[in-house]
């Protein structure tokens, strides 16, 4: 069974308009970075975040004390429903599944929630926090702002989680009762995110991201939350979501990659949305793109947009959507030269371009991959 | 076996099996365990030890033995650096592949709600206080929710991606749930499913912050109920097309036939009052499993011993159901959170196989706003061929299952059949 994308939305470093976010991105612009730091160590860290007038007009009694994680989302997922023109009634309450991909969660309020235990004992600890750092608060608050009634899954995991929501979505309409499917990813940043990245030597300190760079300098985390809205007809057609795999070895994820690409590349593949973000991932994605599907162009968001963990695939979707209908690929920003891929170096045309392969491959051993096209 | 060659055999939709399964939790280490300490209805709630309670009201929680856990998994490489929760998804799934070391999931699907969180505690308390952060890598690696799964999976050889459901306290319920799905639509012969959750300090105190635990015995469904106590615990299951189980001669232990989701939009921490999102999934499990209320034999509860738990699942329990057993097992071990609904899943099968109810233990008074017929502390024998399991969690989440004996028991005429 093969769904479509009926609807988009996001909210990126670089703004929350589809259209102006790309012509951005097209344009060749990057996210400004900005550094945040922490009361307790000396140390900053460059990251890019979210305006704050990005969220403006978003606001909802459930949101009155909500973290940035679940603002991001309700905008998001907000605004794939307004792009595909869906109104909830309370008829279609039940017939559709929200389906959210998170990897962080609710790191702001977790560590004020624990910083207050820690610092002054148990009996400081504030129940308004609490329940917003369980990972479904921000799932909840938006089936609570749209009203829906069925099925709500938050899926837990790294980069790659926003595709394996994809895959859980398809298997959600399998059943017939469902129109529709809201997948969302979202993700905030903080200081103590940085820090750990750092001491797990996949953190920069400061921009630019260089992809597929052999010398694997880091990357720079950032925030926000992509939204596809799910159908059975739309613009996009998800011909197949590949339900991914893990390796216990990071030099192993290139076989579990090349296996993902042999799965979905039986097609001729126009492009392919990469998540190289100067890590190790980037090697593994390079090898397993040149063996497997040498003939596509490729591109990757995350030097200009930044590492959004949990949000990164929903954006890669977007990207590829993006691509496919405008016919034009961004230029891969930072980039050297000398890398054996095609990569679009600079704003590509891609006029007969009608398949691309979105490839994930997460810092925590998941790895997942989906073939979309366009008619 | 005679009985089950006269079944109707049909593949669409597919027939889920559960061929086989694992499980601890501090009613024991393995089927056989727990199984004794159902049977005697045995408290298994002791003295939290692992961190500092003397602020909390509640002192107590359902706990695994670290001794006991570590005993069996030194060879394990780097199995000093592993989570806990980890330990424990490993000690389930060795159970399961003991019984059924040819199944090979094509898809793994747990539920959990706090990953691997007591490193993360410990990474923030030796960032903030200075401490040692020589052993920071090693938490940050062990913190993040799949890495329990990927551990388990990779120590036996189980390549399957993995999807890791984080709905609060109906995770456990949800992944079996989408499992059951995925086999039954066919998409999948073989998933394996299941959750785990591991004793966290955070997630303690916000409990208690919460005053939703309580420093007395945990009496779920009882006038006198005072909260919950926590407990910790992994359980997984091997579900499987049951026509291909069979083909291949696997036991099947029980059947999956119904799953029912739903999500009540009342209050992040606080069930819609009447009951509704409750009666919702317990309505949608029964159509799913295509019965009626009174197919049911026994219920196991969410029950969590809450105030606003017990009432609304209470009321809708009452409004569906005419007087079926009900017992909440967490009386007896606490609240797995993550990983309950997959030990009561596992709970329910014992009960299937077994042919008893378990029983909810620290029942003393019934409840006047709630009709149920109460499993009152002790376990009793009854013949069970359906049960429905609930697990409902913070943010309206709400999810049950039906599950039924296999072969399936002959349908017996009860009070008010007509």
């Amino acid at each position: 069974m093969s769904l479509a994308i009926a609807g988009m939305g996001w909210v990126t470093p670089l703004g929350t308009s589809i259209d102006s976010v790309w012509q951005r991105l097209l344009q060749g612009e990057e996210a400004p970075a900005t550094t945040i730091s922490e009361q307790f160590a000396d140390r900053g860290y460059s990251v890019f975040r979210v305006p704050e007038s990005a969220l403006r007009g978003i606001s909802h009694s459930r949101l009155r004390r909500a973290s940035a994680i679940s603002r991001f989302a309700a905008a998001a997922g907000l605004h794939a429903l307004e792009y595909a023109g869906l109104k909830l009634e309370s008829q279609r309450a039940e017939r559709i599944a929200l389906i959210f991909a998170v990897s962080n969660g609710g790191v702001t309020y977790t560590k004020r929630f624990y910083h207050e235990i820690v610092g002054s004992g148990a009996q400081a600890a504030s129940p308004l926090l609490f329940p917003e750092t369980v990972f479904n608060a921000p799932a909840s608050h938006l089936a609570a702002i749209l009203g829906v009634t069925g099925a709500t899954y938050t899926l837990v995991g790294d980069g790659a989680v926003g595709l394996a929501a994809i895959t859980m979505a398809e298997e959600l309409m399998a059943n017939e009762t469902l129109d529709y499917c809201l997948v969302v990813g979202t993700e905030e940043i903080d200081w103590l995110l940085c820090d750990a990245y750092r001491r797990w030597r996949l953190l920069r300190m400061a921009p630019p991201i260089e992809p597929f760079s052999k010398q694997n300098r880091g990357m720079i985390l950032s925030e926000g939350a992509g939204a596809i809205l799910l159908a059975r007809d739309g613009f996009v057609t998800i011909e197949r979501a590949h339900p991914g795999g893990y390796f216990t070895r990071r030099t192993d994820a290139q076989k579990t990659l090349k296996g993902i690409l042999h799965d979905l590349g039986q097609v001729e593949i126009d492009f392919a949305i990469s998540s190289a973000n100067g890590t190790f991932v980037d090697q593994a994605e390079s090898q397993a793109l040149q063996e497997v599907v040498s003939d596509a162009l490729v591109y990757t968001g995350k030097p200009a947009l930044g590492e959004s963990v949990g949000a990164a695939g929903l954006w890669q979707i977007i990207l590829a959507a993006q691509a496919l209908r405008s016919k034009e690929i961004p230029p891969v920003l930072h980039a050297n030269h000398g890398v054996p891929l095609r990569l679009s170096l600079s704003r590509t045309p891609i006029a007969s371009a009608r398949c691309a392969i979105v490839l994930s491959s997460g810092l925590n051993q998941q790895t997942a991959g989906l073939r979309l096209a366009i008619q | 076996m005679a009985h089950a060659d006269r079944l109707e055999i049909t593949n669409n939709p597919a027939r889920v099996a559960v061929t086989a399964t694992g499980m601890v939790s501090p009613l024991g280490f393995g089927l056989a365990e727990t199984l004794e300490s159902l049977r005697s209805s045995r408290d298994c709630v002791t003295p939290v030890m692992r961190f500092s309670v003397t602020q909390c009201r509640c002192k107590t929680a359902g706990q695994v033995s670290d001794l006991r856990l570590l005993a069996g998994q030194a060879e394990i490489p780097r199995s000093k650096r592993l989570h806990r929760a980890s330990h424990m998804m490993i000690q389930a799934l060795q159970e399961l592949v003991t019984q059924q070391a040819e199944f090979e999931p094509e898809l793994t699907v747990i539920g959990t709600t706090s990953g691997g969180m007591s490193y993360g505690e410990r990474y923030y308390r030796s960032l903030n206080g200075a401490g040692d952060l020589r052993h920071a890598p090693t938490w940050i690696a062990n913190y993040p929710a799949q890495k329990p799964v990927i551990d388990a999976q990779t120590v036996f050889g189980i390549s399957a991606p993995c999807q890791v459901i984080a709905n609060a306290c109906a995770s456990g319920t949800n992944a079996i749930g989408h499992a059951f799905e995925c086999v039954r639509s066919g998409r999948y012969k073989r998933v394996l499913a299941g959750g785990y959750d591991a004793l966290a300090e955070m997630v303690f105190v916000g409990f208690d912050s919460l005053q939703a635990s309580t420093p007395e015995k945990c009496r779920p469904f009882d006038r006198h109920r005072s909260g919950m106590v926590l407990g910790e615990g992994a359980a997984v299951l091997a579900l499987e097309n049951l026509d291909l189980a069979r083909k291949r001669g696997a036991p099947v232990l029980a059947e999956i036939i119904g799953y029912g989701i739903s999500t009540d939009n009342f209050h992040i921490t606080q069930p819609e009052p009447s009951g509704i999102g409750a009666q919702q999934a317990m309505e949608r499990a029964l159509e799913s499993a295509d019965i009626s209320a009174a197919d049911v034999d026994y219920i196991n509860a969410h029950g969590t011993a809450t105030a606003f738990n017990d009432a609304a699942e209470g009321k809708a329990i009452s409004a569906l159901f005419n007087g079926v057993p009900v017992s909440s097992t967490k009386s007896m071990m606490g609240h797995s959170l993550g990983a309950a609904g997959a030990i009561e899943a596992v709970v329910c099968l014992l009960a299937l196989q077994h042919q008893f109810l378990p029983a909810n233990i620290n029942f003393t008074t019934p409840d006047d706003g709630v009709d149920l017929n109460i499993v009152a502390n002790e376990a009793r024998r009854a013949v069970v061929n359906m049960v429905l399991s609930n697990s409902f969690g913070f943010g309206g989440t709400n999810a049950s299952i039906v599950m039924r004996k296999f072969p399936p028991l002959p349908r017996l005429p009860r009070t008010g059949d007509t």
